[in-house]
């Protein structure tokens, strides 16, 4: 955290150096977030460039008071949703027909639910979620991947999107359930 | 307790809860095989996720993106370093020549210096000529743009409002039809 604080205080000082160590230290997060977004690797490293030129060339906007990489992250997530917009692709619906199909899920487990996930062994399970996620809306798939692969807190990632903390645990709750309802579809 | 809620499995597996929410959950989970089978179901849900592999940057990708905000900028000692060896070549070059042309150094440099002075000359002449040119042209659109702007400033004071619109009107049209015509005129040239 002071680490990153500093960094960016050194950037803004001229400091070539100190902007390569951000680069070096958030690169594979963000290659990672963004490759799962648009799903294409050339795209995903062309975007992550454009998100470094982006946040260097707006880093006198960086407010101290808050997380770099939340800001960094914040930047990586609108510049998708620019993206989307101009391939008229719209992001941020749960356009999946699915009982998790609200704000409000339900979130009551039922008595004959089957297991799906002890089918599978583990190298394969992680097959199937790679090609559920691609599957399941954007704005959902945005927290997940932000829950599990850059392995942010709820805290973090309400900061990033601007919305109440437990707003973001239920989508990511829902993300998790429509992944195993699309197991489920592919057993 | 009752059944657990799906939200209320994750928090717990998270470890989001409380220590006294934790315990009254594994108490139920001590006698609910419902509940149970549903953790143990998210459990492996999120191990793989949390598992699952990453995508790796080129080891070139630091220097790209550096490179981006940064392009590279020639120094003035590698320019220096540039001019220096040109400069040398050009001396070397004329000094072969010499050499090989077995040519007087006193004439070489005296058919050198006309062979400039002529083109000084010409081109002179020829910036002269231009600039004339141009400044005639000037004056002509000048003169044409303030004719225009009379004649219309005229026919605003002449005409009244409604009959200037119909007029602009039939100009627009009327030029729309010309280039529909030219358009058409071009393309079956075309096409022939």
């Amino acid at each position: 955290m002071d680490e990153d604080k500093e960094l960016t205080k050194r950037s803004l000082k001229g400091e070539k150096e100190a902007f390569e160590m951000i680069v070096r230290k958030y690169q594979q997060q963000l290659l990672n977030y963004i490759g799962r977004m648009v799903g294409n690797q050339e795209l995903a490293l062309d975007f992550t460039q454009e998100v470094f030129i982006k946040s260097y060339s707006s880093l006198y906007s960086y407010n101290p008071q808050y997380k770099f990489s939340t800001w960094l992250f914040k930047i990586a997530s609108n510049y998708i949703i620019d993206y989307w917009r101009k391939k008229k692709i719209d992001a941020f619906s749960l356009d999946q027909k699915s009982k998790w199909n609200n704000d409000k899920p339900s979130f009551q487990l039922q008595s004959d639910e089957s297991s799906i996930c002890e089918r599978f062994e583990m190298s394969e399970l992680r097959k199937k979620i790679e090609k559920a996620l691609e599957k399941i809306p954007p704005s959902l798939r945005e927290l997940f991947v932000w829950r599990h692969i850059n392995e942010f807190s709820y805290e973090e990632m309400a900061e990033i999107k601007g919305i109440p903390i437990g707003t973001i645990k239920n989508r990511v709750f829902q993300a998790k359930e429509l992944i195993r309802e699309l197991l489920e579809d592919a057993t | 307790m009752n059944c657990l809620r799906i939200n209320q499995i994750y928090l717990y597996l998270e470890g989001e809860l409380s220590p006294a929410e934790n315990k009254s959950i594994e108490e139920h989970l001590s006698s609910c095989l419902i509940c149970k089978k549903a953790v143990k179901e998210r459990k492996l849900l999120l191990q793989a996720s949390r598992s699952l592999p990453l995508w790796n940057t080129p080891p070139d990708f630091t220097q790209q993106v550096m490179t981006r905000i940064f392009p590279e900028k020639v120094s003035l000692r590698s320019l220096l370093i540039v001019m220096a060896a040109g400069s040398s070549l050009i001396f070397l070059t004329f000094l072969t020549y010499l050499l090989i042309s077995d040519q007087n150094l006193a004439d070489f440099l005296i058919s050198l210096g006309q062979t400039l002075l002529n083109l000084v000359r010409n081109l002179s002449i020829l910036f002269v000529k231009l600039y004339k040119l141009a400044s005639l042209l000037v004056k002509i659109i000048l003169q044409f743009s303030e004719f225009l702007l009379k004649g219309f400033d005229s026919l605003t004071t002449i005409l009244s409002p409604e009959l200037q619109i119909i007029l602009i009107t039939f100009t627009l049209i009327l030029s729309a039809f010309i280039l529909f015509r030219v358009k058409k005129t071009l393309l079956t040239g075309e096409r022939s």
